[in-house]
């Protein structure tokens, strides 16, 4: 147990840290009052105008951040997932931005190609998602199988054919939707509501049901890690590839099933974007979520409820951003924290010389 | 003049070294004996720097001295040479003996004067070596050296060699110990940990036995018999048998009560009578105290043939075949291998019947590894059959080797055997994990799997006996009784056995040796790989020599002959 929370210790840490020290960038360069505004205009376009709310009796004041930041920790969740699935078997999958564009385009086209009732539609549509996310990531699997080609570089060089193969060809040429009328459109075809991500408490808040999707997609992966046998097998592959293959488990089928996986949940991500809030692929997606699920995967130490945690704040905290501009400090300000985070998380023999100063060793562990 | 006061060390709740004092003169030949976490290393390690002390102090000639790190012990002298070598694989042997200390011509390495160097230290301790190859190309024995020219080019002048026989052939370890005796000469104190009471007896001047984190004798190497130190060692005093009891017995017997688990799950409890047995063959060897390879002329075994079939033992296991005492096992095979071919295999045909142990022995490099992992389904035989159970099976996977009932204990326990970095009950299942009492459908059955755990660890008595530790943070002897445990609780039919005892203390080889014994009796047949000849010959009832991938000979117990087994390990007999 003591061993557990002393594994809480370096990003908890990290991720304080980092707060501190923007906070104190802000307090040096524009004065203490105008850092606690921005700071609680953040936390207000995070969490929610709880005193507004209260004030009014606008829900809405509330709803309506709570939806933005949850839509964010959402597409976080999956793609930090998709990273800390294959980290978990020893892979470095650097390429959830590419699956995750596949991934929408298969959920734009397939919401917008076929009419069929929701409950066949929606589930259709996240499939072909997923499906398109682990096919975008075999190719990397079967690479580094077949011809001994490294994860971290052929994903790298699949992020930028899908970049081509998505962007600049399909959805700006033969995807494109056709214009109505005088009006120019740009990206495909309005997805059809029948495929649209319902919303949980209407139209005040974009609040929908990706968020429930991604959370279940996080203790699905924790439940698969720490109960099944399946998943154990994929931490010995990780942790030791030769003692996996001396003791029967193929590494390689472990290889190859777990950067399916790790595709199918960035494709979800591609989903979750396309059907909850863009409802189409626009022109670009001008969203990193996938090398964002990088950090998450880090920050979270590649622990399937740690990645929920870090997207869950590190969404927040994106979403009160853009609030902060109203006092002079650049909206990407949270990502600003985030990269510092990731920084901090690295320096791990600090973390655990301190982790040992908090929660000294019992008898019987040795240093 | 180095002296260590009253240095204590603990570990959490454990006690590494509780207030010893030892005194280390100038030009001396010290052994360290005892038991694993006897505290043998902890107190070199403090005396390296690698370790603080809790209390007490290290004194150079007299002085008061605070090491904190090992560049603090190296600047008094002190250089140690660790089990696991520190040398980087790529890089020729004089640029490792420089590496931290290049000789520089302005801005780059001058390796002209590095080579001269080197070469003038080599010279003035006697010591030859290639000094261009590159460490990677070398004998394990040649990289020993390589790392005490190391210590000695920095300036040591006392040299700690922790285990320095574990990896080598007995050649080797001959010449290591000609070395080290040639460095006390030119004045070089040699510190020596081991648990080879035999190397300890023969190179020795002074001997300090450890238990517990305590010094609790000093004796010198004329003044007692291996027995004596063994008792010493185990703590149960020099017993009467112990004094006239031949060495090896003296390892086996004096310690039995204390570590010789109760129940094997799988086996009959291993006798004394087992263990006297097992002492005989070490008889002859032994019983003069002489220095390792002392020529007495060639030590025939056919003597002892008989003693290790006298065990009375019957097998109470259905279905496998019993040996019945006094007859050559003479069960179906468990393995046949015939003209097979691998990768850095030659035509390699054995056979391991039930019931018996088939040895091999040769020296590092000529195809144990590979034959191992042949039988074990990790590397693919190329032409020729491979029979397990008298199936002949055209390839095999790992997967295949466990389920036809192949258990290995393999050479490197960290690489292969064990996840440092899974908990203990998560090891114990690795390679079961899909099959009760490890698994319920396809989700772990976390209370099987936990119940089986800690009957395994105390039946195999592995300590701490504690499920949930890391099996990383157990000792090495504990963490080879977690394998063996492992291995032989799916009761196979053949064990894949390499360097079983490598590394550990007398107590703990005694237990694996009676629980390999164990199992013969049980049926199981066992491919008994070591590069320690004695091991080999005190277990096996048949040995093969392999030399360059090539089996060179087949022997039967009653043909062992130690010299003629030599020469063909060296692969010298064709003559």
């Amino acid at each position: 147990m003591r061993e557990r929370l002393r594994a809480l210790v370096p990003s908890t840490a990290s991720v304080l840290l980092a707060i501190a020290v923007c906070f104190l960038a802000v307090v040096l360069t524009r004065g203490l009052g105008t850092a606690l505004d921005a700071f609680a205009a953040m936390g207000a376009g995070a969490l929610g105008d709880w005193g507004r709310a209260f004030d009014t009796g606008d829900m809405g004041a509330v709803l309506r951040p709570l939806g933005e930041a949850s839509n964010k920790a959402a597409l976080l969740t999956l793609t930090g997932l998709s990273v800390a699935v294959a980290f978990r078997v020893g892979l470095f999958n650097i390429g959830a931005q590419g699956q995750m564009m596949v991934g929408a385009l298969a959920a734009a086209v397939v919401g917008a190609g076929v009419s069929w009732p929701a409950v066949l539609h929606l589930p259709a549509a996240l499939a072909a998602a997923a499906v398109a996310g682990a096919a975008w990531a075999s190719v990397a699997a079967e690479l580094r199988l077949r011809r001994g080609v490294h994860e971290v570089i052929s994903t790298i060089m699949l992020n930028w054919v899908a970049v081509s193969l998505v962007e600049n060809w399909l959805v700006t040429g033969p995807m494109r939707a056709a214009a109505s009328g005088d009006n120019s459109v740009s990206g495909t075809a309005q997805v059809l509501d029948s495929a649209v991500l319902p919303r949980l408490v209407g139209d005040v808040s974009r609040l929908n049901l990706g968020i429930v999707l991604s959370l279940g997609a996080g203790v699905a992966t924790w439940l698969f890690f720490s109960k099944a046998v399946r998943g154990y097998e994929w931490r010995c592959v990780g942790l030791s590839p030769e003692a996996a293959r001396a003791a029967g488990i193929d590494p390689r089928r472990a290889t190859r099933e777990a950067m399916l996986l790790s595709g199918a949940l960035a494709g979800l991500a591609g989903a979750v974007l396309v059907l909850g809030t863009e409802l189409k692929y626009p022109s670009t997606l001008a969203a990193s979520y996938g090398f964002d699920g990088i950090a998450m995967a880090l920050i979270g130490q590649g622990h399937p409820l740690g990645v929920v945690a870090s997207s869950v704040l590190f969404g927040a905290l994106r979403a009160g951003g853009t609030r902060m501009q109203l006092f002079g400090v650049h909206k990407s300000f949270p990502e600003l924290i985030q990269g510092l985070a990731l920084l901090l998380v690295a320096a791990k023999l600090v973390w655990s010389r301190l982790a040992l100063w908090l929660l000294p060793e019992r008898s019987g562990e040795r240093p | 003049m180095i002296e260590l006061r009253d240095i204590s060390k603990r570990f959490g709740d454990t006690v590494a070294l509780a207030g010893v004092s030892l005194e280390v003169g100038q030009a001396e030949r010290l052994a360290l004996v005892g038991e694993n976490g006897a505290g043998k290393s902890s107190l070199m390690n403090v005396l390296y720097g690698l370790y603080q002390p809790d209390s007490g102090e290290v004194r150079f000639d007299g002085q008061a001295t605070r090491l904190k790190t090992p560049a603090d012990a190296l600047a008094r002298g002190v250089g140690m040479v660790h089990q696991h070598f520190t040398l980087v694989p790529t890089l020729s042997v004089t640029e490792n003996v420089v590496l931290g200390l290049e000789p520089r011509k302005g801005l780059f390495f001058d390796l002209d004067r590095a080579r001269a160097d080197v070469a003038r230290t080599c010279q003035r301790l006697g010591f030859e070596l290639d000094l261009e190859a590159r460490v990677d190309g070398l004998s394990v024995g040649s990289q020993q050296k390589a790392e005490i020219v190391k210590a000695l080019h920095r300036g040591a002048t006392t040299l700690i060699l922790d285990e320095p026989t574990a990896v080598l052939t007995p050649q080797e370890a001959e010449e290591l110990f000609q070395v080290t005796r040639a460095l006390s000469d030119e004045g070089i104190t040699v510190v020596l940990i081991s648990h080879k009471l035999k190397e300890v007896l023969a190179f020795a001047t002074r001997i300090v036995v450890m238990r517990r984190g305590r010094k609790v004798a000093e004796v010198r190497p004329g003044e007692t018999t291996a027995g004596e130190l063994a008792g010493l060692m185990v703590g149960d005093g020099g017993r009467g048998a112990v004094s006239s009891a031949p060495p090896r017995g003296a390892e086996l017997s004096g310690s039995r009560e204390r570590m010789v688990p109760s129940a094997p799950p799988g086996g009959a409890e291993p006798s004394g009578s087992r263990a006297q047995a097992v002492s005989a063959p070490g008889t002859p060897r032994d019983s003069g105290g002489s220095a390792p390879g002392d020529a007495r002329g060639p030590r025939v075994f056919a003597a002892q043939a008989g003693v290790l079939r006298d065990d009375g033992g019957t097998s109470g296991e259905p279905g496998l075949v019993a040996v019945a005492p006094g007859v050559w096992p003479s069960g179906p095979p468990a393995l046949e291998l015939q003209h097979l071919d691998a990768a850095g295999l030659h035509d390699v045909s054995l056979e391991v019947r039930a019931g018996e142990i088939l040895g091999v022995a040769g020296v590092d490099g000529n195809g144990q590894r590979e034959l191992a992992e042949v039988v074990t389904g990790l590397r693919l035989f190329t032409h020729g059959r491979l029979l397990l159970g008298g199936v002949a099976l055209e390839t095999l996977t790992p997967h295949e080797a466990r389920s036809r009932g192949v258990a290995h204990i393999p050479e490197d326990r960290l690489a292969r055997a064990l996840i440092s970095e899974l908990t203990v009950e998560e090891n114990v299942a690795l390679g079961r994990q899909r099959s009760p009492p490890f698994a319920r459908g396809s989700r772990i059955d976390v209370a099987g799997r936990r119940a089986r755990t800690t009957a395994l660890l105390s039946a195999h008595d592995v300590r701490p006996p504690d499920a949930v530790l890391r099996a990383g943070a157990l000792s090495g002897g504990n963490q080879q009784k977690l394998v063996v445990a492992r291995e032989l609780d799916g009761r196979p039919k053949l064990l894949v056995v390499v360097q079983p005892t490598r590394g550990l203390d007398v107590a703990a080889v005694e237990a694996v040796r009676a629980r390999l014994l164990a199992e013969r009796r049980r049926g199981c047949g066992v491919l008994l790989i070591s590069l320690d000849l004695d091991e080999v010959m005190a277990l096996a009832d048949r040995l093969v020599v392999l030399f360059g991938g090539r089996v060179q000979t087949a022997l039967r117990r009653d043909e062992f002959d130690e010299r003629a087994i030599g020469r063909h390990m060296l692969g010298v007999a064709h003559a």
